[in-house]
C-alpha cells in the first residue's frame, strides 16, 4: 500500500521538476528555478558517488571471498582506494589546520601513479584499435567494410609525417574525407542522434517511460 | 522569452503532441511495422539461447550520468534492460549489469529490484545485480571486463555512453564469441563500434531500442514523431541548398542573426 502511495508522488515530482528544468531553457524567468534544481541534482550525484564507492568495496570484498575468481585484484583495489582514501583525509586536515591547501600528495598520487597508468592504457588501446581494424576484414567482407579499411587507410597515410612517407596529395585527400564526406555523414548521424534524444528526454519527463521504480 | 527560446519550445511541444497523437491513433491497432534491424533479432534469438542453455546475460550501461547530456542514452539503456529481464525471466540465471557512473547504478539496481517483483522472479541463490565497474572510463571498461569474461555469460548488451574504452569491451566480447550488441550516442566510439562488434547499432538505432524489444505503444510513437521531423529537417536542408544556389544565403543568413 505504501508502495501505492510512494511511486506516483515521486513520479509527480519527478515529472515537475523535470518540466521546470526544461521551460528554464527556454524562458528566462525560470531559469533561477532551473540552476536551484540543477544544483539539487548535483548534490545527489555526489552523494550517490558516495553509494556508489560502496557498492563498489562491497562488490570486491565479495570477489575476495569467491574462491573462484582473481580475488587478488580486488584486494588491490581495495587497498589502494582505502589509502587514497586516508591520503586524501590527511591532506584536506593538513589544509585546514596549517592554511596550505596544496593536495601535495593527492597531486603526487595523481601526477605519479593515475596519469602514467592512464597513459599507458591509452597506448594500448591505440595499438587495439589499429588491431580491430585489421581485423574487420576477415570479420565483414561486404562493400562497406571495404570502403571503411580503404578510408582509414587514407586518412591515416595522410595524418603520418613520415619524410620518406609524405605524399602532399594523400593530405589533399585525408582534408576533404575529413572536411566532406565525414563531416557531411557525421551530421547527419548527429540529426538522428538529437531526435532520438528529444525523443527519449520527452518519455523520461512525461513519466511514460520509467524504467526504474523511484 | 526571445524568439530563440520560442521556436526551442515549440519545436518540444510539437514533437510531444505528435508523440501523443501518434500514441492514440496506434492504440487499439495491431503492433506498428518496423523495418528490420538485425541487430534486435539476433538480440531475441540470443535472449532466448541464454533462457536455453541457463546462461548469463550481460548489460553494460555505459558511463553516462544522469545529470549531463549522454543521460538519454543512459535511460535507453536502463529501458533496454527493463525488456530483456522480462523477455529472459523465464531463464535461471540471472542478469549482470555494470555502469560507470554511481546514479546510473543506483538506478540500475532499481530497475533489476522493480523488474523482478513485476515479473516474478525469486530465484534461489544469485540474484540479479547492478554494479559499479569503474568510476573512470578506463576503470570502468577494465572492471567490466571481468564480467564479460565470465564464462556463464553468453550474450553481452553495451548500450549506453561510452567513449574509445568501448574497443576493450567490444574485442572481450567477440574474443569470448559470446552475442554481442553495441550503441552508444558517442560518434567515435560508434566508428570503433562497426568495426569491432558484430551487431552495432549506428546512428539513432540505439533510441529505437525500446520500440523494437516492445517496451511499449509510446516507443513506436516516438519513433514515428522521429521519422516525421526528420522528412521536416530533410526538406528543410533541401530548400536550404536551393536558396543557397539561388543566392538568397546572406539574405538568410542575416534573418537568422536577427532573430537571434
Amino acid at each position: 500500500m505504501k508502495l501505492k502511495f510512494r511511486a506516483p508522488l515521486a513520479t509527480t515530482i519527478a515529472i515537475a521538476v523535470g518540466l521546470v528544468v526544461l521551460v528554464g531553457y527556454f524562458i528566462p524567468a525560470a531559469q533561477t528555478l532551473r540552476f536551484i534544481f540543477l544544483r539539487m541534482g548535483i548534490v545527489l550525484a555526489a552523494v550517490a558517488l558516495l553509494v556508489g564507492v560502496l557498492n563498489l568495496i562491497s562488490v570486491h570484498f565479495r570477489k575476495i571471498s569467491d574462491k573462484d575468481s582473481k580475488g587478488g585484484y580486488s584486494l588491490v583495489l581495495i587497498l589502494a582506494l582505502l589509502a587514497t582514501l586516508g591520503i586524501g583525509i590527511y591532506d584536506m586536515f593538513k589544509a585546514h589546520m596549517y592554511g596550505n591547501p596544496n593536495f601535495e600528495w593527492m597531486n603526487w598520487i595523481f601526477t605519479y601513479i593515475q596519469r602514467p597508468i592512464e597513459t599507458s592504457l591509452m597506448a594500448v588501446m591505440t595499438v587495439s584499435l589499429t588491431c580491430a581494424a585489421t581485423h574487420l576484414l576477415r570479420r565483414k567482407l561486404n562493400f562497406l567494410a571495404i570502403g571503411f579499411f580503404i578510408i582509414l587507410l587514407l586518412v591515416l597515410m595522410g595524418t603520418i609525417s613520415l619524410s620518406m612517407i609524405n605524399f602532399p596529395i594523400l593530405e589533399d585527400i585525408r582534408s576533404w574525407i575529413i572536411h566532406v564526406p565525414a563531416l557531411g555523414g557525421a551530421r547527419g548521424l548527429l540529426l538522428g542522434i538529437a531526435l532520438g534524444t528529444i525523443t527519449t528526454g520527452l518519455r523520461i519527463i512525461t513519466g511514460s517511460d520509467r524504467p526504474y521504480e523511484g | 522569452m526571445t524568439i530563440t527560446g520560442l521556436i526551442g519550445m515549440l519545436i518540444v511541444a510539437i514533437f510531444f503532441g505528435l508523440m501523443i497523437i501518434f500514441n492514440v491513433v496506434r492504440s487499439g491497432s495491431k503492433k506498428a511495422r518496423l523495418r528490420s534491424i538485425s541487430a534486435f533479432t539476433k538480440l531475441k534469438q540470443a535472449i532466448g539461447l541464454a533462457v536455453e542453455d541457463g546462461a548469463q546475460i550481460h548489460l553494460s550501461l555505459g558511463r553516462g550520468g544522469v545529470t549531463s547530456p549522454q543521460s538519454a542514452s543512459a535511460f535507453l539503456g536502463l529501458s533496454m534492460m527493463k525488456q530483456v529481464m522480462r523477455i529472459a525471466s523465464a531463464g535461471d540465471s540471472p542478469i549482470v549489469a555494470t555502469t560507470g557512473n554511481p546514479a546510473l547504478a543506483i538506478l540500475a539496481q532499481d530497475t533489476i529490484n522493480s523488474t523482478s517483483k513485476e515479473v516474478n522472479l525469486n530465484r534461489r541463490g544469485e540474484s540479479s545485480e547492478g554494479k559499479l565497474a569503474g568510476l573512470t572510463p578506463f576503470s570502468y571498461a577494465v572492471g567490466s571486463m571481468s564480467s564479460i569474461r565470465d564464462d556463464r555469460v553468453s550474450a553481452n548488451i553495451l548500450a549506453g555512453w561510452y567513449g574509445s574504452e568501448i574497443i576493450w569491451l567490444s574485442e572481450a566480447s567477440e574474443r569470448q564469441n559470446s552475442f554481442t550488441l553495441a550503441g552508444t550516442a558517442h560518434l567515435p566510439a560508434q566508428a570503433i563500434m562497426y568495426a569491432t562488434v558484430g551487431e552495432p547499432l549506428i546512428g539513432e538505432e540505439l533510441f529505437a531500442g525500446g520500440a523494437y524489444l516492445d517496451a511499449g505503444s509510446m516507443h513506436e510513437a516516438s519513433l514515428n514523431a522521429q521519422d516525421v521531423f526528420r522528412w521536416v529537417l530533410v526538406i528543410g536542408i533541401l530548400i536550404g541548398i536551393l536558396l543557397k544556389f539561388a543566392g538568397f544565403d546572406q539574405i538568410i543568413h542575416n534573418l537568422l542573426v536577427g532573430i537571434q
